[in-house]
């Protein structure tokens, strides 16, 4: 099936259930949504709600057990690196390999002749400002770098879309508030559409321009909410009442079914 | 550690040899143990080397030699592949682990009356009681191989492409580099192990031999002779190793 569409992801209809010894579970129950092209989505929710599934399904690397995934107007079932790059929580470099090795290594999985990719995997690394640390270990650079070259790696096939699963949620707070400005950078030079799930709702509004809220048991998207912050989004707006408000506001939705 | 302290570490372990060395000596020359029984230091080693230059001896060595090397060239890719199917496959871990367990805890040796009825006294019946010996210390290191590649890098693997192929040689291979050459070391040292002890149960050739016959015959000097160049030999190759092996954990930050 093949239509036309200006949205990069569309999500139709997705669930997701497995046996448990208690019955069936429920991770997602008709999740439906679309991404505009170019757009930044942030997907929050509470733990157990299926946002990092819903990722996974929408990457190629879990399978839904209903519904469909259109990645620009085409259905997927597997992992598609050439459409679509993935940053995870873990930055999960190979051990063994330096900064460059690393984010060359999709295009070597390709067949990527030696210097194209290296020239390649080193533009990827100036984007992200580790020029310098080219040849380090993963062991020897910090988890914030660690994570750039991660992003780096995400880009280096040119995807049309770039999945972040909670990619920042194990830096400290100082280094997570200095990767959104770099992020938004990141994003500006790439194009890249990006769906990114967190658990922070200050991080999900600061960097989105639309976000999609969810709520456990079973998993499903309960409200779509539009981020009216102009752009480019600056450190000072973190404080902005607009922002503030938006944060609450899903803050509410969110704890409402808990309590 | 730094070189300085390295150097300093070395230098102590040297001293500790010397001194064990000059203890052998001295108790031996002074009478204050039999030196029949500990020929002393500087004797037993003229004897390491006119061993050296003898031919029959020289025979048993390469004997010996051989068999470890082919034991060992078919023990290490037959465990290690063993290793890697059942830590690979839950089914196949859960069917045969229990059983596995259980050939891990007998005592090899006691088969040894088996193996020589079975296969006779020559050098088929040496490799093949060291490849059993060595066989079911060698798979749970694959085993441990295998489960010691983080499954994230796989499913990161995955997501960019990578084929079951690409997966295995990529990601496997290279995550489970330090167990598999600990696998090696392992291997070796079994071998080495089960060859001459069971030339010394009954054999026709064999530096093992030499040994028992050296001991019955009370030479004592022959005999640590040939113990400290067995020694020597397999301290050698497993230092050798360990060097890779802890050289492959520096590369990426592991203590080793």
């Amino acid at each position: 099936m093949s239509v036309q569409t200006p949205d990069v992801v569309v999500a139709r209809d997705v669930g997701m259930s497995y046996p448990t010894a208690s019955g069936r579970f429920m991770a997602l129950d008709r999740v439906s949504l679309t991404v505009g092209d170019g757009k930044f989505v942030s997907i929050v929710g509470p733990s157990g709600c299926g946002k990092s599934t819903l990722l996974q399904i929408i990457g190629g690397l879990a399978a839904a057990t209903s519904g469909e995934i259109l990645i620009d107007g085409v259905r997927i079932a597997a992992p598609h690196p050439d459409k679509i790059g993935i940053v995870f929580q873990e930055p999960l470099l190979l051990p063994w390999k330096s900064a460059l090795e690393n984010v060359e290594f999709p295009l070597a999985l390709r067949g990527e002749p030696r210097e194209a990719r290296t020239a390649r995997a080193r533009d990827l690394l100036a984007l992200v400002g580790l020029t310098d640390f080219a040849d380090s270990l993963p062991y020897q650079l910090s988890g914030g770098m660690r994570q750039r070259v991660a992003i780096a790696r995400g880009l280096v096939r040119k995807p049309r879309l770039l999945l972040m699963d909670e990619p920042f949620a194990a830096l400290d707070e100082q280094t997570r508030t200095r990767m959104w400005g770099e992020l938004l950078q990141i994003r500006a030079a790439s194009r890249a559409t990006i769906v990114f799930v967190t658990h922070s709702l200050v991080e999900a509004v600061y960097l989105a321009d639309e976000i999609f809220v969810m709520a456990a048991r079973p998993g499903r998207i309960i409200e779509r909410i539009a981020v009216n912050l102009p752009r480019p989004r600056t450190i000072d707006m973190l404080g902005a009442p607009v922002l503030g408000a938006l944060r609450n506001r899903i803050w509410n939705l969110i704890a409402e079914p808990q309590s | 550690m730094s070189a300085i302290t390295s150097w300093r570490v070395r230098g102590g372990q040297l001293a500790v040899v010397l001194v064990l060395a000059a203890l052998w000596e001295l108790a031996s020359r002074s009478g204050a143990v039999d030196p029949d029984v500990l020929p002393p230091l500087t004797k037993v080693a003229g004897i390491v080397w006119r061993l050296l230059h003898d031919g029959d001896f020289l025979a048993d060595l390469r004997i010996t030699a051989f068999e470890c090397l082919v034991a060992f060239a078919l023990v290490v890719p037959l465990g290690l592949l063993a290793g890697f199917v059942l830590g690979e496959s839950q089914t196949l871990d859960r069917t045969l682990g229990g059983t596995l367990q259980l050939m891990m805890s007998v005592p090899k040796s006691v088969f040894l009356p088996v193996f020589v009825l079975m296969f006779g006294i020559g050098i088929a019946q040496k490799v093949i009681f060291a490849i059993v010996l060595a066989f079911f210390i060698v798979v749970p290191t694959g085993i441990a191989a295998v489960h010691s590649v983080p499954r994230g890098l796989v499913t990161a693997a995955r997501a960019f492409g990578a084929t079951r192929t690409q997966i295995y040689g990529r990601v496997y291979l290279p995550a489970m580099a330090p167990l598999i050459v600990g696998g090696v070391r392992l291997g070796l040292i079994f071998v080495v192990h089960g060859v001459v002890f069971a030339e010394m149960y009954g054999s026709t050739g064999g530096i093992g031999r030499s040994i028992v016959t050296w001991g019955e015959g009370f030479q004592m000097d022959y005999l640590l002779a040939a113990v400290m160049l067995v020694l020597v030999a397999t301290v050698t190759l497993n230092e050798t190793i360990q060097a890779v092996e802890t050289h492959i954990r520096a590369r990426r930050g592991a203590a080793s």
